[in-house]
């Protein structure tokens, strides 16, 4: 089928998409203070800027410490609701998997001042736990909507079998379940890591005041001397994204192909 | 063996087993047959352990089973699914019941060697589970549920995902590996055939009880209620009137049979409104020229023909009848045929009939 039009809007769509970010390490390069073209010659310098930073160090150390044991704990928490909302009936399960969800679509804002009310009034000091407590929050719906739909694509016999066969309820999870929603598992834990690392209102809200990276980022686009180096950043950022996602689809596939379901597509 | 003392099962108002008291001997291939929504899953269940009841026992050996889970029992099921695990190896399903067995290593993959063997499947072990056809994987679900050796073996509908020929052959194998092993055999069904084919005895269920509890041979020539009769094969059924009862006979006038007297055996149920006499398709035989009657036969006229092949089913209808029945041939070569509108004799003993009052 022929169709001039489609294909013009979806490469405008992709070029609006894609074409920021391919500035990105253009200008990370660019021996310039000022991001704009015509580009200068190439420099490593800003990158070597940012890593002499030692707060940026600082930022990406805590941002990293509160993305991993918010994809963590989400992922558990999701594992457990996702369980309980996709195998059992219970009184109740409608109006409570609908108040986990409910994160997902209020405010954030609102959200992040209720909390830091309710800790400040709970004597709560502020500190990165305080900001794992808020991404928790929000992360946890993204994991029990990916694991749900890990655990609703698992036959029900399967674990029956393995009971049948004189294992445990605990054992059964251990040796049949788990390893069946495990694609579904470290999915849910990239894409809460992901949500976490580049988080800011929660960040900005329920920190003490050490740097987290959101947070870092957004106080340097003030400085215009400190932009390039913020590209830089963000040129890291790109590709350790990229390469998580790629991480992230070899092991959906490994999973789909070990488990011989049919490849319905992933990230890639 | 198995044993089940009125065994109630709830599911909140809906009452799913209702009152359910059958033996299931050692050794037996038995079968559980009703229609969808019957209860015949949920029974099986109950012996398996996945369902629990409301009331009533349901005992192994002599031993309730209450308060047994599963893990525990002995018995082992093959699944309607399969339930083959996916992530695993057809040698590591089959042997994944020893887990907990203290063999030796080289005993266990020996003991899953043999399983194999038996299901046909030997040297399938390295196999991706995943990559097996839907035959392969019931014989891995077979091997998987008989290493244990259990004293029962449950299968759910295990012949219904696959195509005609393949359920078959399966019947056969698995009524020849019943044989081979010994154990007890309880089969889930809807397919009439496969039960009469594959059982030593059956019961056939309806709306949570057992309506019939008998061997295939009694269940098709004397089923004790109409219902019964019209699940299993086809069952003609002609009005009729009680004439007399006296000293264990029934005499009957039946529409399109005449007078007829019955036997005691051959009268099913206690009611005491309308009657009908009812006989298989098979049991009313065409005569073809040169033939002697017999010594009961009525004129019939064909109104319908459905060929076969092997057989050849005739809708005849009967002088004196307001309906057709329907009656079987087996084909015989240089026979021919016959074309709508015939006449012809047919015959019937009166011993084929079953009285349902």
């Amino acid at each position: 089928m022929r169709a001039p039009g489609l294909r013009a809007y979806a490469v405008i769509y992709l070029v609006f998409l894609y074409a920021p970010i391919i500035l990105l390490p253009i200008f990370a390069f660019n021996d310039s203070r000022v991001v704009a073209f015509p580009l200068q010659s190439f420099t490593t310098g800003w990158f070597r800027q940012m890593a002499a930073d030692q707060v940026l160090q600082t930022a990406v150390g805590n941002s990293l410490i509160i993305a991993f044991s918010t994809a963590t704990f989400a992922t558990i928490l999701g594992l457990f609701a996702a369980r309980a909302s996709v195998r059992y009936a219970w009184p109740g399960k409608v109006p409570v998997m609908g108040l986990i969800m409910v994160p997902l679509v209020l405010p954030e804002m609102i959200v992040a001042v209720a909390l830091l009310t309710v800790l400040l009034s709970m004597g709560v000091s502020l500190s990165i736990f305080t900001i794992i407590l808020g991404h928790v929050l929000i992360c946890t719906p993204f994991a029990v909507t990916i694991l749900s739909s890990a655990f609703q694509s698992l036959d029900r016999s399967l674990e029956e079998a393995a009971y049948d066969l004189g294992e445990t309820p605990a054992s059964t999870f251990r040796l049949i379940i788990l390893p069946l929603v495990m694609p579904g598992v470290i999915a849910s834990f990239l894409i809460c890591f992901t949500i976490s690392i580049d988080e800011f209102i929660m960040s900005n809200f329920l920190g003490s005041g050490e740097p987290i990276l959101s947070v870092y980022i957004f106080g340097n686009f003030r400085f215009p001397a400190r932009v390039p180096s913020m590209m830089a950043l963000g040129t890291v950022l790109v590709a350790v994204s990229i390469t998580l996602l790629i991480i992230a689809e070899y092991f959906r596939r490994r999973g789909v192909a070990r488990s011989g379901a049919k490849d319905t597509g992933g990230f890639l | 063996m198995i044993e089940f003392r009125d065994v109630h099962k709830y599911y909140g108002d809906y009452h799913a087993l209702r009152g359910i008291n059958a033996t299931i001997r050692a050794g037996e291939f038995f079968s559980l047959l009703g229609p969808s929504g019957c209860g015949k899953t949920t029974l099986l269940r109950t012996i398996a352990g996945f369902e629990g009841i409301s009331s009533g026992a349901v005992l192994i050996d002599g031993r309730d089973m209450e308060g047994v889970p599963a893990n525990v029992r002995p018995t082992n099921m093959v699944f309607q699914s399969y339930a083959i695990f996916p992530h695993l190896t057809v040698e590591e399903n089959v042997g994944f019941g020893l887990r907990r067995d203290p063999r030796s290593k080289a005993d266990k993959a020996r003991a899953v060697g043999d399983a194999l063997t038996m299901v046909g499947l030997a040297g399938f072990g390295k196999r991706a589970a995943h990559a097996l056809s839907g035959g392969q994987r019931q014989r891995v679900a077979l091997a998987r549920a008989l290493i244990l050796k259990p004293k029962v073996l449950l299968l759910d509908e295990p012949l219904s995902a696959l195509d005609k020929k393949m359920r078959e052959n399966m019947q056969v194998e698995l009524i020849k590996l019943q044989r081979q092993v010994g154990i007890t055999f309880i089969l889930v069904t809807h397919d009439q055939e496969e039960a009469l084919v594959m059982s030593d005895r059956v019961a056939v269920m309806f709306e949570g009880e057992i309506a019939q509890l008998a061997d295939p041979e009694t269940l098709y020539r004397r089923p004790n209620s109409r219902k019964v009769a019209d699940f299993i094969g086809t069952m003609n059924f002609m009005p009729g009137r009680i004439l007399s009862e006296a000293g264990g006979r029934v005499e009957v006038e039946a529409m399109g049979f005449g007078r007829v007297t019955l036997d005691q055996t051959q009268v099913m149920g206690a009611g005491t409104g309308e009657v009908a006499v009812g006989f298989r398709p098979e049991t009313l035989t065409i005569l073809f020229d040169g033939q002697a009657p017999q010594d009961r036969h009525s004129t019939a006229t064909v109104e319908e023909v459905v060929y076969y092949g092997d057989m050849t089913y005739y809708d005849v209808r009967l002088e004196g009848a307001d309906h057709t029945v329907r009656l079987s041939m087996r084909n015989v070569f240089g026979r021919p045929v016959l074309d709508i509108g015939t006449k012809a004799q047919v015959a019937w003993a009166p011993g084929a009939l079953v009285l349902f009052r």
